[in-house]
């Protein structure tokens, strides 16, 4: 692989990896260095590439091992980013108190994602956030694919239910 | 109506049922919608502004995106009053010089020198006394060390006379 098609095939995906590494360890700079390590890692398997019949999966998985190395590697502490769950974008509202309601909406949906099992955690992201298809999820995980499909379903269900508390009672 | 799709898309979600493209459809609903939704259309709505919220998070620029800094050439061009060290050190030469070059000239046309080369008596005759007085001078004092020179001569005879060497 030259650097041309190192350029074309796998930079447009680097901000994908990004978000997915940043999900993982909720955090920017760690996210930053994981995304490095991981480009490196996969220049370095440049010969692999034309056996494989889906990059992006490949980079995926490369770029999840790395990070749940990471994580072991120094008893990492994952913070829930409240700054970040703040950022979002809310164009139509009009004033700082619905903007507040809203931050706090996304951060108490943030808080319940994150409070899913690490497994169910990945593959409701990896599908609803980074829109992979089931055998993609499948790849990147090293799973089946009908595994990724009751794992999803059971992720859904459980973040259902944890909508309907917050919408009802108002608790997370 | 676009309620009772969005209704239908929500029941295959949660049954995972859903293509990407209607996923994608029902955050992008969800992100635009404006005013009061139906109540059971609300309970997804938070979810779905999340996933669509975490689309916006973009990498910050990593090092290895800009180019290098040898590949990009940045002419620094700085205004001639900012080099004013290099011009006072070529001032401070070029003055060193001057001043060495018109010392070694004075010292080479000093008159103090040129006394040496030049003559002191107009008269012949007087000349001629001095030089030989001055001879006289001369004269008279080497023939004091020659005999300190002649004393010491004796001296040296007679001790190899005594040491044997002459016989």
């Amino acid at each position: 692989m030259s650097s041309e098609v190192f350029i074309a095939q796998i930079m447009p995906i680097k901000q994908k990896l990004y978000r997915f590494a940043l999900r993982l360890l909720g955090n920017e700079e760690d996210a930053k260095d994981i995304i490095q390590d991981a480009l490196v890692k996969v220049w370095h398997n440049k010969e692999k590439m034309g056996e494989l019949q889906n990059l992006e999966a490949w980079c995926m998985r490369i770029t999840r091992n790395l990070a749940l190395d990471k994580i072991k590697s120094r008893k990492y502490r994952m913070t829930d980013d409240l700054d970040r769950a703040q950022e979002v974008p809310a164009t139509h509202q009009q004033n700082p108190h619905q903007t507040a309601e809203q931050s706090d909406l996304m951060r108490r949906v943030h808080g319940l994602i994150n409070k899913l099992p690490e497994k169910f955690r990945t593959i409701l992201q990896l599908r609803d956030m980074d829109g992979l298809s089931y055998q993609e999820i499948a790849e990147v995980l090293e799973i089946e694919m009908s595994e990724v499909k009751i794992n999803l379903h059971r992720a859904r269900k459980q973040v259902r239910e944890q909508l309907q508390n917050l919408h009802v009672y108002g608790i997370q | 109506m676009e309620y009772s799709k969005i209704r239908e898309l929500l029941d295959k979600y949660w049954e995972c049922e859903t293509s990407l493209a209607e996923e994608a459809h029902l955050r992008d609903f969800y992100a635009h919608h404006h005013g009061e939704l139906p109540p059971d259309l609300r309970e997804a709505a938070p979810l779905f502004q999340y996933y669509h919220a975490a689309e916006a998070d973009t990498m910050p620029e990593l090092f290895t995106d800009g180019p290098a800094p040898w590949e990009t050439a940045t002419v620094i061009v700085r205004p001639f009053w900012h080099s004013w060290m290099k011009y006072a050190a070529v001032l401070l030469m070029a003055a060193g010089l001057g001043y060495s070059v018109f010392s070694f000239q004075q010292r080479r046309d000093d008159p103090q020198d040129t006394y040496a080369f030049r003559d002191t008596y107009s008269d012949p005759k007087l000349a001629y006394q001095e030089t030989q007085r001055a001879l006289q001078i001369l004269s008279k004092n080497l023939n004091k060390g020659k005999e300190q020179m002649e004393k010491l001569s004796y001296f040296h005879d007679a001790t190899e006379m005594i040491q044997g060497k002459n016989n």
